[in-house]
């Protein structure tokens, strides 16, 4: 079980450096933006390669990001009810959403859009645009790279609650769950 | 009587609304269960096995290949770099200071601040979490009336949401096919009629009742107010706001360019104030991204599931029954804003726009409202600020308002709930007063986006 929780951090590991590397693109997008106003307004040469670069850096950006964010927990939810929930309840909510929803989500989206990527990559697709930037395959391939680390994020919270729900005692504390129900002062019910 | 297949796009969205609530993140319940429907129709023999890949071509197609939807993280980094270089709180002080003799000057100062610091959170809940914080204990120290404290502060902290540079406008722009600069030129005067509405309602109050809001006594000012402290910390910032919503306004540059230059602009100033260091760039970028993925996480959620809509054959039916029910411009127009206006009482306006308005957006557009409005060619952009005003209304009103529960969260012992639920009153009211007048004037929304034609 100790194994199992070394997995979940190795997984949770892995998308957090990944989505800790992307942020950096959100500066890296301001000069891209700001060069290309420059550029168009006093020097009159507009480029559509920039204008491509932007929503490329924007869409690398949040995609690999996404693992991240559920890690952190950035991903909003309505906690109406759920707020009122035990760590235990919470526990169960994460591993039936990740089993039910998120990982079911996460494999389609990552099995159709190695499709995705496979036709772009095979017919070497650029912009429509004679002018644009090349090799469109490159972003389309953050969409799954992108669900790949969200999947990686979720396998780490589904060991994690179920860990914590059936595991030994000694390892259910080192849960996030398990750190959660010291942090509120509950024991588990 | 209509077959289990007709039924199935409704059946989509009556097994969504239990799922939402239950605390696990939208983004994927959305996904999930547009996925979980089009493995029915598939076991059903009503769709192709391969036809997923369309959806992730859409999410390709509709969420990152679009140059409009660049400007929402440069907003947001704007805003975050406004209040982590302490910019915003700069500007409360020198604000406070200026407007210490006008009777409710704090109040007023604090409506100014929820819409700089609107932008920096994206969502309703997060903005009234941090004007609570930041602004609440200020005016309780300085013995304000807790339902006018608390009522300024929940009122200013949403109208962020539909004064420009609004990401809600943004996202509602590019949902409903329209130009986010008009949209933003249209939500000028509804926001600033609103802000108007505010401060005359806390002048009169005040006035009439001073001790509703002491000023400021000359003792407690450590720092008197210099000429170089307004240049400091009041004119940076408003002049970079102008510069950004100027230039998007006066055509000179696109929302996205003009979004990256005020980013670029919020990182100078924090340089000028001597305040970019690593840690606080750090911050900044980790923040920025995180609310942006946070965003498009749903975005793309929501376009799973849409599309899944689309595919089951929802649109057409929605189509269907409001053409052979024969409903006209002003029920569909009323039942929208009812749904809307209950649906806000619940969910943030990130997935009310993203989950109802790709349903009616074909229809919108469409909608026959006879000489009502001055141009039919404006009906979308008419549409989409009665929603903005609609939803602001509904999150602010009790009992179930969320911002008013985010708010209580936030001051957590510092206030009742009752003292919330009394303060937010008059300013629903002046809300519904302001709808009303956009519903019956058309023109309050409509002239300056006609005007700079």
């Amino acid at each position: 079980m100790g194994r199992l929780l070394t997995f979940a951090s190795l997984m949770d590991s892995g998308a957090t450096r990944l989505g800790r590397a992307s942020a950096w693109l959100i500066v890296v997008l301001i000069l891209v933006i700001m060069t290309d106003v420059t550029l168009r307004r006093w020097f009159v040469i507009g480029s559509t390669k920039l204008q491509e670069l932007e929503w490329h850096l924007h869409g690398a950006l949040f995609l690999l990001a996404l693992g991240r964010a559920y890690t952190r927990d950035a991903h909003v939810r309505i906690e109406l009810a759920s707020e009122r929930f035990s760590p235990r309840g919470k526990a169960w909510v994460e591993l039936a959403g990740c089993c039910l929803f998120l990982l079911p989500y996460v494999a389609a989206v990552i099995w159709f859009g190695i499709d995705y990527v496979g036709y772009s990559l095979e017919y070497d697709e650029a912009s429509p645009s004679a002018t644009g930037l090349p090799h469109r395959w490159i972003i389309k391939a953050a969409i799954p790279i992108g669900f790949l680390t969200l999947g990686m994020a979720a396998l780490s919270k589904l060991i994690h609650a179920s860990v914590f729900l059936f595991g030994q005692e000694k390892f259910a504390h080192q849960t996030s769950f398990g750190r959660m129900a010291k942090s509120v002062g509950g024991t588990h019910d | 009587m209509i077959s289990f297949i007709e039924f199935l796009p409704f059946l989509m969205f009556l097994t969504l609304v239990p799922l939402l609530f239950s605390g696990f993140p939208i983004a994927f319940v959305l996904g999930g269960t547009g996925l979980a429907f089009w493995g029915l129709a598939v076991l059903m023999g009503i769709e192709n096995p391969n036809s997923f890949f369309l959806v992730v071509s859409r999410i390709f197609g509709g969420v990152v290949n679009k140059q409009l939807l660049v400007a929402i993280p440069m907003f947001i980094f704007m805003g975050t770099m406004m209040e982590k270089s302490g910019i915003a709180r700069d500007l409360l002080n020198t604000l406070q200071l200026m407007t210490r003799r006008v009777p409710g000057g704090l109040a007023l100062s604090v409506t100014l601040l929820g819409v700089i610091l609107a932008a920096t959170t994206g969502i309703i809940g997060a903005s009234v979490v941090m004007m609570t914080l930041m602004a609440l204990p200020v005016m309780l120290e300085r013995n304000y009336n807790k339902p006018l404290a608390t009522g300024t502060i929940a009122a200013s902290g949403t109208l962020g949401i539909l004064l420009p540079p609004s990401i809600m406008l943004v996202v509602m722009a590019d949902l409903l096919g329209t130009s986010a600069g008009g949209l933003f030129l249209a939500a000028v005067v509804p926001s600033l009629m609103l802000a108007i509405f505010y401060l005359i309602y806390i002048f009169a109050r005040t006035s009439l009742n001073p001790s509703l809001a002491p000023p400021m006594e000359d003792a407690e000012i450590d720092d008197p107010l210099t000429f170089g402290m307004i240049l400091k910390s009041f004119v940076p910032p408003l002049l970079l706001i102008i510069a950004v919503l100027g230039s998007i306004f006066g055509g000179i540059a696109t929302p996205t360019e003009a979004s990256g230059v005020g980013a670029f602009g919020a990182i100078l100033l924090a340089r000028l104030r001597g305040e970019l260091r690593f840690t606080v760039l750090r911050d900044v970028v980790e923040r920025s991204t995180l609310t942006t993925t946070m965003l498009f996480g749903l975005f793309v959620g929501a376009t799973a599931f849409s599309y899944v809509f689309a595919l089951l054959g929802g649109h057409d039916q929605i189509l269907h029954i409001i053409q052979a029910t024969g409903t006209g411009g002003w029920t569909v127009l009323l039942i929208l804003m009812i749904a809307v206006f209950l649906l806000g009482f619940f969910f943030d306006w990130i997935e009310i726009t993203l989950i109802i308005l790709p349903v009616f957006a074909p229809i919108i557009a469409h909608l026959d409202f006879g000489g009502h409005l001055p141009d039919p060619g404006l009906t979308t952009m008419w549409f989409a600020i009665l929603m903005a005003v609609n939803l602001q209304t509904s999150f602010l009103t009790p009992p179930f308002g969320f911002a008013l529960f985010y708010m209580k969260g936030a001051a957590a012992d510092l206030v009742d709930l009752k003292d919330i639920y009394k303060g937010i009153i008059p300013f629903v009211l002046l809300q519904l007063l302001g709808l009303l007048a956009i519903l019956l004037w058309p023109e309050i929304a409509l002239w300056l986006p006609a005007a700079a034609k």
